[in-house]
């Protein structure tokens, strides 16, 4: 039986930050893991574990110092930073903590800038995207500017551009971070389903009822893993 | 690419901040604005001396005495009626149509109880060929009133009103100039804008009279040659010029004692001069513009550090190098085009407003408009690549870690 190419295969991965002393900080040090399609995996540690880090590394947002990064089964070094945008805009959706959409930009606008980086007609955009705003129930504030609504309905306009490119893989980075319970709750749900439909997540929480959703915990601590459990 | 879209949200970037969009825009309007104003003037003026020069006609030629215009003033007498005779009964000048002797003094007019110091024109009966006067009472003068010495004048249609009133038919009547009567034959008024007002304020009187009781002497102020043909007026004005040389006993080394000028000549010294001026007043709206450029590229700095971590984001959801770089720059070339444009208007608006004082036609260059237009985008796209290259070149992780 053929085994099949994991979605992402880091190999050895280090990452570090020169410093203005002339030090360098090891945000990661080595780290080796495989993460397989269709995975619901949390990465937990505290503050300054370099769980960040590897978020963004993992969304092709940063480049590891040393160690391989395989995606699909190709090495990222392989690509230009036109063709990692290219990914970034077709394969991986991100939902942040903070800062997640244009301010003064309807949300509607928000949701369809993806697709105009694509080369989407704007009817096709318009499309696509009230219909991922209806998946996560606010299509109506489609016309509202992002700065006029609540954190909650932010996060979820997030999630509704993450998803309306069809990734294969949604990266959140502490996306219940600003919330409350029940909104966090809502929002937690709305990437359940998501997974659920075959999407890959990988979230970033310090929280344990966050991580709680996900099918597989890797915690980090100083950069490496310490413990990676399958529920 | 979807420019529609870009654009949009360049004019939404720009709204957010009016003020700081303005004042950045002011170095392109007060650029662009200048431009336009001073072209538009500059055309309007040639414009003016063409319809003025049309007025009179191009196919003419003046002589006047003395070798510069110093000479004309202080009363040169190198022109004499016998070399107007000269001209007229040349065999090999051909093209001659008119030969029109002019001499003028001023002196003092007494009529009907009013008493003016005003220009005497001394002329003959072909003056009309070249002048173009509407006689509203009577005639011009005739070859008989000259070769008899008649006392006979033609009054300007001003001057005839400031001695018998308005709409008054003053033919018939006796004025005195320095004294000795002349008997009013005709009054002539002359359209002119530039001219018409001088030689409507004009008694004529032929100019045999003229020598003999006003000036006392013979001296010509002008001598006005019009031609049967214009497109051979050059060739005639090179033969005129061996035949008076001629006469004068100039040698080969001496310079001429009189000058010819056409209507082109005048026409085209004031072409130069509007366009040194244009030259002038281009170079330095363009320091203008490369101040406004300076400013503009200021803002697209600030706008790009302050919109990092915005940009962070972009790239996170796919837009490359080319997509900021694109929605940078559009931003930059939408703000020196709008000021180009404002500056358009305020340019044909001050043209209009000079037109009105200044008398001029009101002209606005369609290719001057659309040297605004692009040269306005030109400095955006030259001063507004730097920020949009810095900003299509950061990282997306510095991006969007930036505080």
């Amino acid at each position: 039986m053929a085994v099949k190419t994991p979605l992402i295969k880091l190999d050895n991965v280090t990452k570090r930050y020169p410093l203005a002393d002339g030090e360098f900080y090891q945000a990661l040090n080595g780290v080796s893991m495989n993460i397989k399609e269709g995975e619901f995996v949390a990465i937990m540690g505290p503050s300054g574990s370099g769980k960040s880090t590897f978020m963004h590394i993992m969304g092709l947002l940063d480049v590891p110092s040393t160690g391989r990064y395989l995606l699909k089964g190709k090495d990222i070094e392989l690509y230009s930073s036109d063709e990692l945008a290219d990914i970034r805009n077709k394969d991986i959706g991100f939902v942040f903590q903070s800062f997640n959409l244009l301010s003064r930009t309807t949300v509607l606008k928000n949701v369809e800038r993806p697709m105009m980086y694509a080369g989407i007609s704007q009817d096709e955009r318009t499309k696509r995207a009230m219909d991922a705003l209806r998946l996560v129930q606010i299509d109506n504030k489609a016309e509202n500017l992002s700065n006029h609504i609540s954190g909650g309905q932010i996060q979820r306009v997030a999630i509704a551009r993450a998803m309306v490119m069809n990734p294969s893989i949604l990266l959140a980075d502490e996306p219940t971070g600003n919330l409350d319970t029940k909104t966090s709750k809502e929002i937690m749900e709305h990437i359940k389903e998501l997974n659920k439909k075959g999407t890959t997540i990988i979230l970033i929480t310090h929280e344990e009822n966050i991580a709680d959703y996900a099918k597989r915990i890797v915690r980090i601590v100083d950069g490496k893993i310490v413990a990676d459990r399958q529920k | 690419m979807d420019y529609k879209e870009i654009v949009k949200t360049s004019l939404q970037v720009l709204r957010r901040n009016v003020m700081r969009t303005s004042l950045t825009m002011l170095g392109i309007i007060i650029g662009i604005t200048s431009v336009i104003l001073i072209v538009s003037i500059g055309q309007g003026a040639v414009k003016f001396i063409t319809d003025e020069l049309s007025t009179f006609g191009t196919d003419y030629f003046q002589i006047s005495p003395g070798a510069d215009q110093f000479s004309t003033l202080t009363g040169s007498d190198t022109l004499t009626l016998d070399d107007v005779d000269a001209i007229k009964t040349d065999p090999s000048l051909t093209n001659v149509n008119k030969v029109i002797p002019v001499s003028l003094q001023s002196a003092r007019v007494t009529a009907n109880d009013e008493d003016e110091t005003i220009n005497i024109s001394g002329t003959t009966t072909d003056a009309p060929a070249i002048l173009r006067p509407e006689i509203l009472y009577g005639e011009f003068l005739s070859n008989e009133n000259n070769t008899a010495s008649e006392h006979v004048a033609v009054m300007g249609s001003d001057a005839a009103e400031t001695f018998f009133g308005e709409d008054t038919n003053p033919t018939g009547e006796r004025i005195r100039i320095n004294g000795t009567p002349y008997l009013v034959i005709g009054v002539a008024h002359f359209e002119s804008a530039l001219a018409g007002s001088v030689l409507s304020n004009s008694i004529f009187v032929p100019i045999n009279v003229m020598f003999r009781e006003i000036q006392g002497q013979e001296r010509i102020q002008e001598i006005n040659v019009s031609v049967k043909n214009t497109d051979a007026l050059n060739q005639t004005i090179d033969d005129v010029e061996v035949l008076l040389r001629d006469r004068h006993d100039l040698d080969e080394d001496e310079e001429n004692d009189f000058r010819i000028s056409s209507a082109q000549d005048i026409l085209s010294t004031v072409e130069t001069i509007t366009s040194l001026l244009t030259l002038m007043i281009a170079a330095i709206s363009g320091i203008s513009l490369v101040v406004g450029g300076v400013g503009v590229m200021n803002i697209m700095l600030v706008s790009v550090t302050e919109r990092t971590k915005e940009i962070g984001l972009l790239k996170a959801i796919g837009a490359k190098e080319k997509d900021i770089l694109t929605q940078f720059l559009v931003e930059s070339v939408v703000m020196t085009m709008l000021g180009g444009i404002i500056g358009i208007v305020f340019g044909v608006a001050g043209a209009f407003v000079v037109s009105i004082f200044v008398g001029i036609p009101f002209v606005v260059s369609p290719i001057a408009v659309l040297l605004a237009v692009g040269v306005s985008s030109l400095v955006g796209i030259a001063f507004g690549l730097y920020p949009a290259r810095k900003a299509a070149r950061l990282s997306p992780i510095d991006a969007l870690r930036y505080e």
